[in-house]
């Protein structure tokens, strides 16, 4: 078995905006060689680390992001260029100018390697009003509509009290990441069958700004925007959180398989009268509904809710902390995390893996992040040729 | 385009799935939807409605499956157009009819990729396992997305883009300190999955080019987001710092880089925001300068990173009586000139109405059908210089109605004669 990015070259000079798309290829199997200054990429640099200790090789935010790669210490942009010649991918976050200016413009790049892709991730894009702006995840969830439609609803008064709120995790640049990845497996589908690169030019903003479901559509239709505000939770015995939607959402075919549980659980009351069998008198006397369930709730934690739940055929699920995804069972048996060994710490670290499975071309997991600098000869030697 | 003469059969519904196949069209595929009269996709009749024109539609709030009896239409659903560009063709086939089940599998002997989205079992109890496709093309690329996929125990669950994003820690980390999660008001991971179902379709593609050989590509609506905790994850294990401690999450404050002022600050008007977020010495600076030197900025707590974090609620009063005098993009425009990362925090109608680099970028492309007028809608947020994506996929066309391209397909694809299309229709294998 091989891996479909088997043998493919990646070049990658990104900071943490763009560290994610790397890893991708990774996983798909492709070479990918960070280059970094003799001090290490920007992303080593930011925390947390290792038992809080700041150091290049201890940075948490560059594990996550740069797992499977290798890593290679390069002093000038001659050698940048050089190494471009023997690559048939090139991922920066460089805008035009600083491109240019560093001899990795495409025009340049284009000459020196026709069938080389260059990939550019960049906050706003190469052109454009907005060009020029700075932006972190925090300004580009803000720009893009993410945070307008996540946070508290607001209070009695009717009046938004809580701002609107961005997501942890960055995810205004790994979505940006993630279309880098997409937009280079086309250029390189395409690239097989005519031979040539080409330039992509990936603007954060643009990604950020289409992932936010149907609103625009909303706003086309009726003239409203979607305002911030939770989706419906339960509060379990042991204080967790379960996301609770509408049952009837699905359909009313739903209704019946959750009373049957409720009835079970001794907690359905009203709702067994069968005036709830009606889906307009079920809605207009939802609070009945959300009552029983609050019932429920209060006889079960909320790992025990979640299955009772979806046993019912609801779509529950039980708000989790991103460790506590590590216990489960579903994740766990189709091997999704995976340990790789640190020899140098002499421990092995759980990440987290495939995003999906592919019997005949296996994501690949077999590398850990790695030291700064720790394959700068390996690279030199084996790129010198092709 | 990129992916010119690849042939998807698409089974997708509603978000999650047609999110891949539409990246794919946008890309040059041919993505030949699948549909059926009597199971049209839920999106194509639920609200909101493309209204007719001069005419103003619901609201999406109202939106059940029970309530879309009422659609207009199938070809009017507004969430439908949001999911489906990327030149779609739309034939409506009844795989429970043996010569629709006929036809299905004549698609997939000229397709390249089959994709779908129902629950786990479903191409099975129609006769179009896996299994049944291999034998009619070996070599087909079958890509299958549903919320816990087709191997595990819980293969059977339910989920919509909310339930996986409980599950696997993306609402828990929306929201402030020591209250309840506010978490993602609508489906993020249907996008995400769908980004990484794509990315299988392309996998299995380029896998396919280098050594012949299909598979079938399993993908969940779980995986794809576990990475998206980046490092809080090895934060917690590692360093036995979970994230479901005492002051987390920590709203829009970000621990790592150190930030400050980091946050979204009131701006003149009703609910409008600002963010504004200073990373570096240089940045704080700048902003002082443009806020015109106030005399509270020159505060010695404020004087370093460090600082403007530990007082960082005394630091966002401050901001925040300066920003919420003034118009968010003035805020935006002043502050980026100036050097400081700053953003609008905008919605739907904003991006579309106010954003000017959206729209030099093209971010919208104006697409219509026979049922609808052009309308702007988005494809994929990038460029490429050599095979240049469009919204509308190759022939450059809008999201389909039902059962449009019922004759071109099965007369081009499968050589069928107007006659034969016709006999199928009126036994009822079309519908």
């Amino acid at each position: 078995m091989t891996a479909p990015l088997d043998s493919v070259r990646v070049l990658e000079l990104t900071d943490e905006s763009a560290d994610y798309c790397g890893r991708l290829l990774a996983g798909l199997g492709a070479d990918v060689v960070k280059v970094e200054p003799p001090d290490g990429a920007p992303s080593r640099h930011i925390g947390p680390f290792l038992d809080d200790e700041p150091g290049p090789d201890r940075s948490l935010c560059f594990w996550a992001d740069n797992v499977g790669k290798r890593s290679m210490v390069v002093h000038d942009d001659a050698e940048v260029v050089a190494l471009c010649g023997a690559a048939d991918l090139l991922v920066h976050t460089l805008r035009p100018a600083q491109a240019e200016a560093r001899g990795l413009g495409f025009a340049a790049l284009h000459e020196l390697a026709p069938s080389l892709v260059v990939c550019a991730v960049t906050p706003f894009g190469s052109d454009g009003p907005w060009a020029d702006y700075l932006a972190d995840d925090l300004v580009l969830m803000a720009l893009g509509g993410s945070m307008a439609a996540c946070g508290y609803g607001p209070g009695a008064d009717g009046v938004y009290d809580t701002p609107p709120l961005a997501s942890h995790g960055d995810q205004a640049w790994r979505t940006a990441s993630t279309y880098a990845a997409i937009a280079v497996l086309g250029a390189l589908a395409w690239r097989s069958q005519s031979g040539a690169g080409q330039l992509i030019d990936v603007s954060a903003h643009e990604c950020s700004a289409s992932m936010t479901e149907w609103h625009l559509m909303t706003y086309l239709c009726s003239g409203g925007v979607h305002r911030r505000g939770p989706h419906p939770t339960l509060t379990a015995s042991d204080g967790r959180q379960v996301a609770a939607l509408n049952p009837d959402f699905l359909g009313p075919h739903v209704f019946a398989g959750m009373l049957e549980m409720l009835e079970r659980e001794g907690v359905a009351g009203p709702l067994s009268d069968p005036a709830f069998a009606d889906p307009v008198h079920r809605a207009a006397n939802y609070r009945e509904v959300w009552r029983a369930l609050k019932r429920l709730a209060e006889k079960h934690d909320g790992e025990t809710l979640y299955e009772l739940g979806q046993g019912a055929g609801l779509p529950w699920g039980v708000i989790r902390s991103p460790e506590e995804v590590l216990e489960d069972r579903h994740l766990r048996a189709r091997d999704h995390f995976v340990e790789l060994e640190h020899p140098e710490l002499g421990r092995s670290v759980v990440y987290s893996g495939a995003p999906f499975l592919a019997h005949a071309s296996p994501w690949v997991m077999d590398r850990r992040p790695p030291l700064l600098g720790e394959h700068t000869a390996e690279v030199r030697a084996q790129w010198s040729q092709r | 385009m990129a992916l010119e003469g690849l042939r998807i059969l698409d089974f997708t519904r509603l978000g999650f799935g047609a999110q891949a196949t539409l990246i794919c069209g946008c890309l040059g595929a041919e993505v030949i939807r699948v549909e059926s009269t009597r199971f049209p996709d839920a999106i194509r009749v639920m609200p909101p409605f493309v209204p007719e024109p001069g005419e103003r539609g619901e609201a999406f709030g109202a939106a059940t499956l029970a309530n879309a009896t009422g659609a207009p239409s199938p070809n009017r659903g507004g969430i439908f157009y949001k999911y489906n560009t990327g030149g779609k063709k739309s034939i409506t086939v009844d795989a429970r009819h043996p010569k629709g089940l006929a036809v299905l599998k004549d698609l997939v002997a000229h397709s390249d990729v089959v994709t779908e989205s129902f629950a786990a079992g479903t191409l099975d109890r129609w006769g179009l396992s896996y299994e049944v496709m291999r034998q009619i093309r070996p070599d087909i690329i079958y890509v299958s997305m549903c919320g816990f996929g087709h191997e595990g125990p819980d293969t059977n669950h339910v989920t919509m883009g909310p339930t996986a994003q409980a599950l696997t820690g993306l609402t828990f980390m929306v929201g402030l300190p020591d209250r309840p999660p506010a978490g993602w008001s609508f489906s993020y991971l249907d996008h995400v999955g769908g980004y990484l179902g794509a990315i299988a379709v392309l996998a299995g593609a380029i896998h396919r080019g280098r050594t012949g050989e299909g598979q079938h590509i399993d993908v969940s609506q779980l995986e794809p987001a576990t990475a998206l905790s980046g490092a809080l994850l090895l934060d917690a294990v590692l360093n036995n710092r979970p994230s479901r401690r005492p002051g987390f999450p920590t709203g829009n404050r970000r621990e790592h880089p150190p930030a400050g002022p980091s946050g979204a600050y009131r701006a003149l008007g009703d609910d409008k925001w600002v963010v504004v977020s200073c990373r570096t010495q240089d940045q704080w600076e700048a902003l002082v300068e443009a806020m015109g030197r106030p005399r509270w900025a020159a505060d010695p707590r404020f004087a370093t990173v460090a600082g403007r974090v530990q007082h960082a609620d005394n630091l966002d009063a401050h901001l925040q009586a300066w920003t919420s005098e003034r118009d968010r993009y003035d805020v935006m425009d002043m502050l980026q000139r100036a050097g400081v990362p700053a953003g609008a925090v905008q919605d739907a109608a904003d991006r579309l109405e106010r954003d000017p680099q959206l729209a030099a970028r093209g971010h919208y492309t104006m697409l219509g059908n026979t049922e609808v007028e052009p309308l702007p809608l988005e494809g994929v947020p990038f460029r490429m210089s050599a095979t240049p994506p469009h919204t509308g996929g190759v022939l450059h066309r809008g999201p389909p109605c039902l059962g449009e391209d019922n004759e071109a397909v099965l007369g081009e694809v499968l050589g069928m004669s107007a006659d034969d299309i016709a006999a199928l229709d009126a036994d009822g294998a079309l519908s």
